[in-house]
């Protein structure tokens, strides 16, 4: 909001204003005036829960918001319970009966995590409820308003800091798509190994025990007489 | 005019700023149907993502029978649809502003777990701004380019949804290769020595001496 506060400062045409304002309402910073495209709806069903997951690396930030949509009764919002884990079992987020909730972590452990939503017992109503999910990692979830007001910087030259990190974020990316091709290759090439070894050994095992067999039952029938 | 300038570099910036995000790639598990709804802000907005069924528990059968896939416009026309696939890229230009759906379809009675990113996309053009406002030529170029580096972390996702797939079908085989082989063997020594024991009751006196 402190950046619609600076521009009503000086004047302008009648027109300009009303649409800065808009734009201030669809912006990131006021989120519950008017929604934006940037987070996803889910539907959480009347009975069970709704999960979410995802693979996260190590080390990195996780930022998440959540909040109920109900239009049709907006002074009896519905209530939801959230819990997330981290693949380890840990349990990272608990909230209870909550209209709006957030949650922000970094991940000390390379795996699934997993976030579960389901509605609270107090509203049985057969409705389905609507849950608003933003839901961002690493880049997306760092806060450029306090690198621009650290540095100092707006406008273009922010953007292009944005774009910068998103290059930056590219790269780490495929640093790791890279690390993790190798990981199954590797893999891939034991259980080729692997694959040759066993069947050979197999054939020997089949050669070994009819061996087994043959010197069992001569045994047996020079004891027995027969031979 | 420089005052004039000012206010419309601020008004491009806040533009820019309004940073019409996306979601990571999130994974849910898909029963029967599964719908996923997303925003979009403007008309003309390219929507673009892509979507991977990464747990196929499938026991013998190579081919992934598939998911159906398809996307409701918020006037309730089917703008894009997929059939039969078990992972694909998708991009539609949107018809009209507003709340856009996304279902995944399961026919087969096995949950799957699907992985999918959706984006979407704005480029400011003439009709965002007022009569008497212009359009700055670097604020497009900065949208493009923003939006082609969108693209290129979009595809990262979808390599990263992929390899993911293929990481669990190579685990899937190293631990078959170990298992049945281990499981053969004993089997093999089992039959074997079965074989054994019905041939010593067959020489055994109390069926019948020397019938054999």
């Amino acid at each position: 909001m402190s950046k619609c506060k600076g521009m009503f400062r000086g004047g302008g045409s009648a027109l300009v204003w009303p649409i800065i304002l808009l734009l201030c309402l669809t912006s990131n910073f006021n989120r519950n005036i008017l929604p934006v495209a940037e987070a996803i709806w889910l539907t959480i069903p009347s009975s069970g829960t709704k999960c979410v997951s995802e693979e996260i690396q190590n080390n990195v930030v996780v930022l998440a918001d959540y909040y109920v949509i109900d239009e049709n009764n907006p002074d009896h919002i519905p209530t939801v319970s959230a819990r997330v884990t981290s693949p380890y079992g840990n349990n990272l987020h608990q909230n209870t009966n909550a209209t709006h909730g957030q949650f922000a972590f970094t991940t000390s452990e390379a795996g699934n995590y997993l976030a579960c939503f389901w509605k609270d017992g107090s509203h049985q109503q057969d409705a389905e409820l609507t849950l608003g999910l933003d839901w961002r990692i690493g880049i997306a979830a760092k806060d450029w308003d306090s690198v621009a007001k650290k540095d100092k910087i707006e406008g273009v030259e922010l953007v292009l800091r944005r774009l910068e990190g998103a290059v930056q974020a590219i790269h780490g990316n495929l640093i790791y798509l890279k690390d993790r091709e190798a990981e199954m290759r590797e893999v891939s090439e034991r259980t080729n190994a692997r694959v040759a070894w066993f069947s050979i050994m197999s054939l020997g095992v089949c050669i070994v025990v009819s061996l087994v067999q043959l010197w069992y039952l001569k045994r047996y029938f020079i004891k027995k007489k027969l031979i | 005019m420089e005052n004039r300038w000012g206010k419309m570099l601020a008004l491009m910036g806040l533009l820019l700023l309004n940073w019409v995000s996306n979601v990571s790639s999130l994974s849910v598990t898909v029963n029967e149907v599964e719908c996923v709804y997303e925003y979009v802000l403007y008309e003309g907005d390219t929507v673009s993502g892509n979507f991977v069924v990464v747990d196929h528990d499938i026991f013998w059968s190579s081919d992934h029978p598939g998911i159906d896939f398809d996307v409701t416009s918020p006037g309730g026309n089917t703008v894009h649809s997929l059939k039969g696939t078990s992972g694909d890229k998708f991009e539609f230009k949107a018809p009209r502003s507003g709340m856009y759906k996304f279902c995944f379809h399961n026919p087969y009675s096995t949950p799957e777990t699907v992985s999918f990113y959706i984006h979407v996309g704005h480029i400011p053009t003439e009709h965002d701004l007022a009569k008497d406002e212009h359009l700055d030529p670097i604020n497009v170029k900065i949208a493009e380019l923003r939006e082609a580096l969108e693209s290129v972390t979009a595809e990262q996702k979808y390599l990263k949804a992929r390899d993911a797939r293929h990481r669990h079908t190579n685990e899937s085989t190293r631990k078959r290769v170990i298992g049945y082989t281990v499981a053969e063997y004993i089997m093999l020594a089992l039959a074997s020595a079965l074989q054994v024991v019905y041939i010593r009751r067959l020489f055994s006196k109390s069926v019948a001496y020397n019938r054999v």
